[in-house]
């Protein structure tokens, strides 16, 4: 039988992973004064996916934008990140932007490493730049450092797999300690808990190597954990029958497309899009934003490969550029090209577009960055009505710890958690699959997952018929998971379990796909292939009350 | 397999495996040089590279994810 810690952890807040949402939400609740627990799947240095860098901050900079706002919101609302915001949520967010930047300059990430804020990248010319460009090659690190200054208590190498929600609020959660080969449960009693977990990924099949489920852009460690707890805890999930998708180097899976400074071409080396004909530092080739399925359909159509071309970027705008692939965490793409011979002087690089994940998909907040469970908060990718990246994730992780502390405070006492019936059931689920021989282990039943959602929920066709079908299957595989999958260690098991959380994300892309008839952004309905302009003001809610599902629509706020 | 640790240059510290985002290496016995157990997880994205005090680790990109690429006709 799986052991559980005898030694309960006691909490004002729980912050559940510590990427920049968590990191900035724990540090803001100890600020707050509130006593902080992090938990974080690996380890907060270096964990998900800002976890060796990155390069630009979206940002509303008074002294280089002016004091007008408005110009700034509205090349926001413009831009890829933006498609499925709440705009008050937007406004929030950039209200508070400069000053997670002044904050972050202050514990030791150079926000203006050339002297003045630097606006570059995502931009189109002749409009305003939103994107701070910085040296964030050590904010994981950075974060940690004033995190502990701060006095938060990081707990590495504990996923949490439950949150655990008495009379309608939450109390605490349940972690599962991979420190060692022997997994441990370890229980929480928390006031308040902040769900900031990342993205969710390897839910379908690496679209550039299909039989290397790790060659992704964002963190395979991320999963839709946030996502899948939160659902469970009977939150609000919305957008999440959206796919979003990123683009970049061909088979070499990476984020950090804009970054690059070079035009977007085809195979005889004409630019596909209208917007630039010579990339530099402050305006690359903005196309891969606005049409990033010119990769895909330049090869679906047979007029591709699509390349990125830097051969004509200045030397000094090239060394820039290497000096942001660095920031952003790309040295060991780096390091790859020099070790291949790669020259950006003389090579094109194929692009492609990667498979979908979850970003910007996920938990619904609200301006104070709490769902819709008393005592339970998200920040970061895994919101599903706001999304701004590395940014979004600074601010809403700071408003999501503030608020998480103030919670806490209006709490009195603390729940036995470790009593709960979910703590017991938990127990006996991970126990079975650590005594089990000779079944499935995490990969085969990931590899499974993967073929149903993109066989059945994928991009080409969505159909009533389709996703029915699919979502059966879905629910077949679940039920054979539960009875056979095997773990041999603690590593195994935990990535059964972010299994068992990619189905539950899965269940969610099931049931909004088939609510949602119409066609909209990457969901293609072949039985709706129209976009209903009645619908174009609403989004769609997901909950899940006692053993009920409940698909509500709303107005946006 | 992505990473590989020369054994002349580590001095067992388990950093990598403390840090890893994909739990690739073993944490087992903090005092050996560690056990790269699960390869095919490496994400690539070098935090082991960079923060081993010793420099003794290098990341071999598997060939699934080798890097497409052509002459550009303006290239130097």
């Amino acid at each position: 039988m799986l052991e559980i810690d005898p030694e309960v952890i006691q909490t004002d807040v729980l912050v559940v992973g510590g990427g920049i949402a968590g990191l900035m939400a724990s540090i803001a609740a100890a600020q707050a004064g509130a006593s902080v627990v992090l938990a974080e799947k690996a380890n907060t240095r270096r964990s998900g996916c800002g976890a060796t860098g990155n390069d630009h901050f979206l940002c509303y900079c008074p002294p280089a934008h002016g004091p007008d706002m408005e110009p700034i919101l509205k090349e926001v609302r413009n831009s890829q990140v933006s498609g499925f915001h709440d705009p008050s949520l937007t406004v929030r967010f950039l209200e508070q932007t400069f000053d997670r930047v002044q904050d972050w300059h202050a514990w030791g990430i150079d926000m203006r490493p050339h002297g003045d804020w630097e606006f570059a990248g995502h931009a189109f010319p002749g409009r305003p730049r939103v994107w701070l460009k910085y040296a964030g090659h050590n904010q994981k690190p950075a974060l940690t450092q004033q995190a502990k200054k701060q006095g938060v208590r990081i707990e590495n190498h504990l996923p949490i797999v439950d949150i655990i929600v008495r009379e309608g609020r939450v109390v605490g959660a349940l972690g599962l300690n991979v420190e060692s080969d022997t997994p441990v449960l370890k229980v929480i009693r928390a006031k308040s808990v902040v769900l900031a977990t990342g993205s969710g990924n390897r839910i379908y099949p690496s679209y550039a190597s299909p039989g290397w489920m790790f060659n992704i852009a964002q963190c395979p460690s991320c999963t839709g954990s946030a996502q899948s707890m939160a659902f469970r805890a009977g939150a609000k999930l919305v957008n999440m029958e959206f796919p979003a998708r990123h683009a970049g180097p061909k088979f070499f899976n990476r984020c950090g497309k804009a970054t690059w400074i070079g035009m977007i071409k085809d195979p005889h080396g004409r630019p596909v899009g209208p917007f630039v004909t010579q990339a530099n530092r402050w305006v690359g080739d903005i196309t891969a934003d606005v049409w990033p399925a010119v990769f895909t359909e330049m090869t679906d159509n047979g007029t591709g490969p699509t390349y990125m071309d830097c051969t004509g970027t200045s030397a000094e705008d090239l060394d820039y550029m290497k000096w942001g692939l660095e920031n952003e965490g790309n040295t060991g793409m780096l390091n790859y090209m020099a070790g291949e011979g790669i020259d950006f002087r003389r090579h094109m690089v194929e692009f492609m577009q990667y498979e979908p994940f979850l970003v910007g998909r996920g938990v619904e907040i609200d301006k104070d960055a709490a769902t819709h469970v008393p005592g339970l908060f998200a920040a970061g990718d895994p919101v599903g009505n706001f999304r701004a990246d590395i940014a979004g994730a600074a601010v809403f992780g700071w408003i999501a710890g503030q608020s998480a502390a103030t919670t806490a405070g209006q709490i009195k006492t603390f729940v036995d958690t470790e009593t709960d019936p979910l703590v017991a059931a938990r127990r006996d689920l991970f126990s079975e699959f650590m005594n089990r021989k000779n079944g499935p282990d995490w990969k085969e039943a990931n590899l499974t997952v993967q073929q149903v959602m993109n066989g059945y929920a994928g991009l080409k066709s969505r159909s009533e018929t389709l996703l029915n079908a699919g979502f059966k299957y879905l629910m077949d595989l679940k039920s054979k998971i539960l009875k056979t999958v095997c773990a041999d260690n603690a590593h195994t098991l935990m990535r059964c379990v972010e299994v068992l959380e990619m189905i539950d994300c899965g269940e969610v892309i099931f049931r909004t796909a088939l609510e949602r008839k119409e066609t909209r952004a990457m969901h293609h309905r072949t039985d709706f292939p129209f976009t209903n302009p009645l619908l174009a003001e609403k989004f769609l809610t997901i909950r899940r009350e006692n053993d009920k599902v409940i698909l509500e629509w709303r107005d946006k706020f | 397999m992505p990473p590989i640790i020369d054994i002349r240059k580590c001095k067992p510290c388990g950093l990598c495996a403390q840090i890893c985002p994909t739990d690739v290496f073993a944490r087992v016995n903090p005092k050996a040089v560690p056990e790269i157990r699960y390869p095919e997880e490496c994400w690539h994205c070098n935090s082991c590279v960079l923060d081993c005090p010793q420099s003794a680790i290098t990341l071999r990109i598997p060939l699934p994810a080798m890097m497409l690429h052509v002459d550009a006709e303006g290239g130097t």
